[in-house]
């Protein structure tokens, strides 16, 4: 009885609450009573990038103060909480330094919803760029810092380090003297640093200079040339593919520094001009070191933006790359014909060679087999990481740590051996690349890239290449695939087909293989002329292009070819 | 002590110098010194994080370049000694010239219009003046092979 009693009551409650609800003048609202009214919405710019930070207000006719005021997420989007009842002349203002300012009057249908239903959904809101001082003043930073890396008159990270402090002193001292000349503060250009590349980067130099110092490269050098029996013709692709699997997994630079020294005292030995190998040699690493994630600083910084995996890179592009390395074996074979006819070569020189022989050894055999271990386990993480969310990053700095910690070398040796000032480079770079972003610059290119090419995917593919190829013969790799990689990322997302992400794998065949159409298009270049030079064998601007050029547009031909029969031929016909 | 300093570099451009400087020891029968000097100035544009493998991997080449030298002196009966030093060519020319009290320079006159030459024509003339009156050893030039 008591129980049938309690049941009823409670029934009659929840009646009552309902039809209290039912009858309240703002029944639709109900939802939002608690919390007001509710406007919510998305910003992003012309190229579709989420506007954070924007200040949106709302406004009603002939009231001063705002009715409610909010500032947009990281994904763009806000919502503005109404606590009191609006009238039916709304308005929004959209306010963010280096946009134009945007005033939406809300229609009498969409006041007449947020009135009725207490919420409302406004559609996209896009933001035009404004072209202000700020503008001119960091892409005037910009390019002069890419002039000074260019010329050589000030060390990369210096010229980087300048250009970010220019644009700090010009937002924070230009400020008071006016709006115009501000960019962003300090907290707004960190968020622009990719903590991953730095990582990843810092990881692998730790392993690189564990390898670096076991001799496995002057053991490699020499088993080459006693592989190929002394046959000239034999021993150079030897190298090229000795140099081009170092380079998918250490630095180009790294692997030419250590190959070049050794490979010119074989030449020496066998009495042939020692660029007859080095020119090879470094073209290749040149074209395999984007074979994998962690190749090339290129890759580091376009998987990291573009989410692009180690496995991606290993199925997307490595096959393109040993067709470009075929490529190349065959036109170096070509053009160094004379100079590997046997007969032109005098002889091998017994003294030298026995000397040779000596020093071709694995100085640190130790070392090796534990840098081999970890190597192979960072290998199985990389490959497999993605299927848990481990970053590359990690792995690298799991690897570096492991071996250190097996290892036990001299610490502060092994901390002296990461390149410091290049980590400042990227970290000041970022910056720098971010600047250009936040005022607008690079939605301009994207802008006008994309008029360009429309919505032609081949086009867009050959464009990006053959683009980033030949700028990175004259202008540093690295700034340019920084900068473009916010460019790619709105023709990947506009372009119809690109959201296989082809047109990223594009820029990092392009930057790279680009390199090698001048001397100072790749530091790997500057290095091999650097220590041949000190040998007595000079690689001139013109010597090199003159080699190189034609070796880019074979090797960035047959890479084309084979994204766009990955990409495109095989993806429409449902392979 | 006494003898003849080399300076080499290597390539076809030092094979005069080496021929120059072995002739000069056959003739006088003085000791002949070849020197190569490792210079890692390269470096500056590039990395600088790795001077140590790569002054390593330089001394191991610069020797190989001396004993190459050294191999040719050999089949002329000349049996030269071989040094490499770290640092710039022009200040470590001088140095080993003063420590062994060398009779001789012999150094190769550099093409001046190739672009790799370390001195111009004011220079090499400054550079001659300096050693001869430093460290009183005649200074003989090579001259430049056309390759």
């Amino acid at each position: 009885m008591k129980q049938g009693t309690r049941f009823w009551g409670i029934w009659m409650v929840l009646l009552l609450v309902a039809a209290l609800l039912l009858f309240h003048p703002h029944a639709g609202a109900a939802q939002v009573t608690d919390s007001g009214w509710l406007i919510t919405g998305f910003i992003h710019d012309k190229q579709g990038t989420a506007v954070q930070g924007a200040q949106v207000v709302l406004l009603a006719k002939g009231v001063a103060a705002p009715l409610a005021e909010t500032v947009t997420q990281p994904d763009g989007r806000f919502t503005l909480v109404l606590v009191e009842r609006p009238s039916s002349d709304l308005s929004i203002a959209v306010t963010r330094e280096h946009f134009k300012e945007a005033d939406l009057p809300l229609d009498a249908a969409a006041s007449q919803t947020l009135l009725d239903s207490g919420s409302l959904f406004l559609p996209e809101i896009t933001l035009l760029r404004r072209v202000s001082l700020s503008f001119w003043i960091a892409t005037l930073v910009f390019v002069g810092m890419l002039i000074l890396i260019a010329l050589g008159k000030l060390h990369n990270t210096l010229a980087a380090l300048l250009s970010a402090t220019v644009l700090f002193a010009f937002s924070y001292l230009g400020r008071p003297i006016s709006q115009e000349l501000y960019i962003f503060d300090f907290s707004g250009a960190l968020k622009y640093v990719d903590w991953n590349v730095i990582f990843l980067v810092m990881g692998m130099m730790i392993i690189i200079a564990t390898v670096e110092r076991t001799g496995i490269f002057q053991w490699l050098a020499f088993s080459a040339y006693k592989l190929s029996g002394g046959r000239i013709w034999l021993l150079m692709p030897i190298l090229m593919l000795i140099a081009s699997i170092a380079s998918a997994f250490l630095d180009n630079v790294t692997t030419m520094l250590l190959m070049t020294p050794i490979t010119i005292q074989i030449a020496l030995a066998m009495d042939i001009n020692p660029l007859v190998l080095l020119m090879p040699a470094v073209l290749a690493s040149n074209v395999a070191g984007i074979s994998t994630l962690v190749g090339t600083p290129t890759n580091i910084l376009i998987g990291s933006y573009g989410k692009i995996s180690f496995n991606n890179f290993l199925t997307n592009l490595t096959p393109g790359v040993i067709l470009a390395l075929l490529g190349l074996i065959l036109y170096t074979e070509y053009i160094y014909r004379e100079e590997l006819r046997p007969e032109q070569k005098e002889g091998v020189s017994n003294i030298l060679m026995k000397r040779l022989a000596e020093r071709a050894r694995i100085t640190e055999p130790a070392h090796l087999m534990k840098a081999g271990v970890v190597g192979a386990g960072m290998l199985i993480l990389f490959i497999t990481g993605e299927h848990f969310h481990l970053l590359p990053a990690v792995t690298a700095l799991m690897g570096a740590t492991a071996l250190l910690v097996w290892i036990r070398p001299n610490i502060e040796e092994m901390i002296e051996a990461v390149d410091w000032t290049t980590l400042v480079f990227f970290i000041a770079l970022f910056i720098v690349v971010g600047a250009v972003q936040e005022v607008g610059l690079i939605s301009f290119i994207a802008d006008g890239i994309s008029r360009l090419i429309g919505e032609n995917l081949i086009l867009a593919v050959l464009a990006v290449m053959w683009l980033s190829a030949l700028l990175s013969t004259v202008i540093a790799n690295i700034p340019f695939t920084a900068a473009m990689l916010p460019v790619i990322g709105y023709l990947t997302a506009t372009v119809p087909g690109a959201q296989s992400k082809v047109l990223f794998y594009s820029l990092s065949v392009g930057s790279a293989m680009g390199g090698n159409g001048s001397l100072i298009g790749a530091s790997a270049n500057m290095v091999t002329s650097g220590i041949a030079e000190r040998a007595g064998y000079p690689i001139t601007y013109t010597q090199f292009m003159k080699k190189g050029l034609p070796a880019l547009f074979i090797t960035v031909t047959l890479a084309s070819l084979w994204l766009i029969l990955r990409f495109i031929v095989l993806h429409n016909s449902g392979v | 002590m006494s003898g003849i300093v080399c300076a080499i570099r290597g390539g076809p451009a030092s094979r005069p110098t080496i021929d120059k400087a072995i002739e000069l020891a056959s003739k006088r029968g003085l000791v002949l010194y070849f020197l190569y000097v490792v210079n890692i100035d390269f470096l500056d544009h590039t990395i600088r994080s790795r001077v140590q493998t790569i002054s390593q991997q330089m001394q191991q080449m610069g020797e190989f370049i001396i004993l190459s030298a050294q191999a040719t002196a050999q089949t002329k009966g000349i049996e030269a000694q071989g040094l490499v030093r770290h640092g710039r060519v022009t200040d470590e020319i001088p140095k080993l010239c003063h420590e062994i009290q060398a009779d001789y320079l012999v150094v190769g006159r550099p093409k001046f219009h190739q672009e790799e030459s370390h001195f111009t024509q004011t220079l090499l003339a400054d550079f001659i003046k300096r050693v001869e009156e430093q460290t009183g050893a005649k200074v003989v030039l090579s001259e430049p092979t056309e390759t």
